[in-house]
């Protein structure tokens, strides 16, 4: 426990389209810990996705304009990589899943050939090792059939079935750490509970801390070890899960709490 | 309805569209030949023989399914003018005409997808400010303006005066060489500021989609995304303005630069049938030209199923 | 209500934008000089010497009959405009009407037949086309902007189908049915202002199909039948160029070049503020 797999310090995003506009995320900090998970929540536009976003470097310098003390992985500073470097990190390093399964893969690539040509990238994997680890890769988030998956184009597949091929991907290098907005905001309740599963369960395994976003406190007292507050772009509270659910400190957590007292109970 | 027969009949409809609008254009409202072949002073039962012989005493029903009946038989006749078989006609000047257009066609074609797609990667940057107005200038300049100019440039003593002002005497590489590359030159010249346009639309719209986004968190570079997932989610758009602007420009496009450069292709002949009522030539061009649209649209749904997954 | 897309969004004009007014004020301001008789009267005399050099008598120059190119170059911004307002106020008028028909009528036999005839202008090679309806009507001197808004018709059409067919799953267009009000009233009242702003991008589009199309008709002797047009100057320079004279040619193409710079700047920057894409890699 020296070193936190990611830190953050002082993590800013403004709009350069309306320069007069107050900061999406301003001033933010925080540990991501060596294999834990920790969970980001708050009310849909308050910033957890721009947050994500700009970790990821995925922010394009024409409309935003980011700004951080450090962003550190494995207490190697990324903030100031060039572009080569940093996209060594993504995918390998650090992994990201997204909100909306429907879109996020490419629809004219197969399933295998997309989750393959990370490992190529990252591993410099030949292309037959690349398939078969692919391969073992479906096997491990509960593809009975990876044969046929690794084949199937996104189209093909449900929107559960999407998102596991997914994070398939996402865990292929094994990831120190793996951020996931809203992975399962857009499945079906029993479908949740199973990608969430087979998430949980390959970061436990892997070793890779997961930072969970989501609006769901279900969510975060099922899984989450931590959890963070954010509003209007500023973390306004941080804890233990079993804390926060006893003790909310913050009125804007007290108001989240009792949206969902249902899935608390 | 199954999809072929559903295509077909669509097929049929579009080209009964096109021959009755070009029949009543070209034959019913189009110029009269009488005098045209025999002359001022003839008799009143010489004028009767000529209408006869070119059907012009029958009704428009009539001649309408004459001109059908004669287009589906590929019974397309002799010139009126010259008196040559309209099929020597077509077999003379189409190779002429696709020698002609199509380096240019696909070059322009090819210049606009790369400078798109460097526009797109360097989107809001000064490449991409100056490859849109680059675009933007293209578009505003008149084809004849780009034709005069390319001639004065390259082809006279005021320019450079390396090729021929006008004319087609290929026999070989080199004399082909001669020959194209003005025209050449020219149509690319029009058509990259419209290609790279439209083409850089497809691309940004295509480069702000969600997975674009999952391919730039799994570290893929700027060149990857581009090549692979831009370029290959966008054959659907590019390959239909590629099969579709075919039939316009080769007929089109050689129009102009035909009678321009006094080059015997498919254009040429087809504007001089226009302008002296050559009406067997004017009902087969018009007629393949229908044809060649409804065989590009069933052969292009037949490449987006090779392309893209997603259209069954 | 019904315009309450319209009134939402925020005219943000480019500074290219700007440009593209101004050019097309200018000319504008410069036609209805010559409408009004202040300028560009002596085009046709050709009282000079032939291909005079410019200076202070003929700024310009004169061309192969001695006439005056200048006066030549700037009658021809009225003969433009006159095409130019004539074929894209009446085929974008077309094409609005027609489409709003079919996307309104949607999948009924009133919208294929929209679609039908659409695909059918659309196989027709354009200059083919409007050489044979030149010819068909020859003797008319409107016979080439016929020909044109017969044709040019058809992308506004197929725009505005697709447009009026979102409009009208929209709520104010469903709570104007729900309260029953006559379809005519609602697609005139709720659903058309909302596809004005397709209609002026389409509108500046075929304002510069329009005049270029008039440049290869001139040419090919389809085109202006009497008066003038840079087309048709044009046409004669292809003759001058080759004995190296260059002033008829610069002055219609120069002159050509910036009204259709002026026009679509201005329709990129309608569309840039209409549609602005965020994307950015």
């Amino acid at each position: 426990m020296n070193q936190p797999a990611l830190r953050i310090s002082k993590l800013t995003v403004k709009s350069t389209l309306e320069p007069g506009a107050p900061a999406i995320v301003s001033e933010i900090g925080f540990d991501l810990r060596k294999g834990e998970i920790l969970a980001l929540v708050g009310e849909s536009g308050c910033g957890k996705t721009k947050t994500a976003e700009a970790i990821m470097g995925l922010l394009p310098a024409s409309h935003w304009q980011v700004t951080a003390g450090a962003i550190e992985l494995n207490g190697t500073d990324c903030s100031d990589l060039p572009p080569a470097s940093l996209r060594k990190l993504r995918g390998n390093e650090i992994s990201m899943i997204f909100q909306e399964p429907l879109t996020a893969l490419d629809p004219v690539f197969s399933c295998g050939h997309q989750v393959s040509s990370v490992l190529r990238r990252h591993l410099g994997s030949a292309r037959n090792e690349a398939r078969d680890r692919t391969i073992k890769m479906l096997q491990q988030v509960g593809f009975a059939d990876p044969e046929r998956i690794f084949r199937s184009y996104p189209h093909q597949l449900s929107g559960g079935m999407r998102q596991r091929v997914m994070i398939a991907m996402a865990m292929s290098c094994r990831p120190a750490v793996l951020i996931a907005d809203e992975p399962t905001t857009a499945l079906d309740v029993t479908t949740q509970a199973q990608v969430l599963d087979q998430l949980t369960k390959l970061g436990r395994e892997y070793g890779t801390a997961i930072l969970l976003i989501t609006h769901d406190l279900g969510v975060v007292a099922q899984y989450a070890d931590r959890v963070m507050v954010m509003l209007d772009g500023v973390i306004v509270e941080t804890a233990e899960v079993e804390n926060l659910f006893k003790q909310p400190q913050h009125p804007c957590t007290r108001q989240l709490l009792s949206y969902t007292t249902g899935a608390v109970a | 309805m199954p999809w072929f027969l559903r295509k077909l009949s669509h097929g049929g409809l579009l080209i009964l569209g096109v021959t009755f609008i070009s029949f009543s254009l070209m034959v019913w409202f189009g110029p009269d030949q009488t005098y045209t072949l025999i002359g001022k002073n003839a008799t009143t039962e010489q004028i009767a023989e000529v209408r006869e012989q070119l059907g012009y005493n029958q009704s428009f029903v009539v001649r309408y399914g004459h001109y059908l009946a004669d287009l589906f038989t590929f019974n397309l006749g002799a010139s009126n003018s010259s008196g040559e078989s309209v099929n020597r006609i077509l077999q003379k000047t189409i190779p002429v005409t696709l020698a002609l257009m199509l380096p240019g066609f696909i070059l322009g074609n090819l210049l606009g997808i790369a400078l798109a797609l460097l526009a797109t990667g360097k989107k809001d940057q000064w490449t991409d400010r100056l490859i849109t107005g680059f675009s933007v200038t293209g578009m505003s300049i008149s084809f004849l303006v780009v034709i005069i100019f390319l001639q004065v440039l390259l082809c006279t003593p005021y320019g450079l005066n390396l090729f021929p002002v006008r004319g087609w005497q290929v026999s070989g590489l080199a004399s082909y060489l001669y020959y194209v590359t003005v025209p050449t030159l020219s149509l690319i010249f029009i058509t990259v500021g419209y290609n790279t346009r439209f083409f850089r639309a497809v691309f940004v719209e295509e480069a702000g989609k969600d997975h674009i986004r999952t391919a730039r968190a799994y570290g893929a570079s700027t060149m990857t995304i581009l090549w692979r997932h831009v370029l290959k989610n966008s054959l659907v758009p590019i390959i239909t303005r590629f099969m579709y602007t075919i039939p316009l420009v080769v007929i089109s496009g050689s129009l102009l630069i035909e009678s321009y450069f006094g080059i015997p292709g498919i254009g040429k002949a087809t504007f001089d049938a226009v302008t002296s009522g050559d009406q067997p030539v004017l009902k087969a061009v018009v007629g393949l030209t229908a044809v060649a649209f409804i065989v590009i649209q069933l052969f292009t749904d037949f490449i987006y199923k090779l392309v893209d997954p997603r259209i069954a | 209500m019904a315009t309450e897309i319209l009134a939402r969004r925020k005219m943000r004009i480019s500074r290219s934008g700007l440009t593209g007014l101004v050019i097309v004020i200018f000319f504008f301001l410069l036609a209805v000089a010559v409408w009004a008789g202040w300028a560009g009267q002596n085009w046709s005399a050709a009282d000079g010497e032939r291909w005079a050099s410019p200076g202070s008598t003929w700024w310009f120059g004169t061309n192969q009959l001695g006439q005056d190119i200048f006066e030549r170059a700037v009658y021809s911004v009225r003969t433009a405009f006159e095409i130019g307002i004539v074929v894209s106020l009446l085929s974008t008028a077309l094409g609005a009407a027609l489409g709003a028909v079919a996307g309104w009528r949607s999948n009924t036999l009133a919208d294929g037949t929209v679609l039908w005839l659409a695909g059918v202008l659309d196989s027709i090679p354009f200059y083919l086309f409007v050489a044979a309806v030149a010819f068909a009507l020859q003797g008319l001197p409107w016979a080439m902007h016929v020909a044109m808004i017969a044709t040019f018709w058809t992308a506004t059409a197929r725009l505005a189908r697709a447009e009026v067919m979102k409009i009208k799953s929209r709520e104010f267009v469903l709570s104007a049915r729900a309260i029953g009000l006559p379809s005519w009233l609602i697609l005139m009242r709720h659903v058309l202002p909302n596809t004005l702003h397709i209609l002026l991008i389409q509108a500046s589009i075929s304002f510069v199909a329009a005049i270029k199309t008039e440049v290869i008709l001139s040419f090919l002797g389809l085109g202006v039948q009497d008066g003038v047009s840079w087309g048709l100057m044009l046409a004669e320079s292809t003759q001058e160029v080759l004995a190296g004279h260059f002033n008829n040619f610069l002055a219609a193409s120069i002159m050509l070049f910036l009204l259709l710079l002026g026009f679509n700047l201005l329709s990129d920057a309608l569309q840039d503020s209409f549609d602005p894409k965020q994307a950015a890699l």
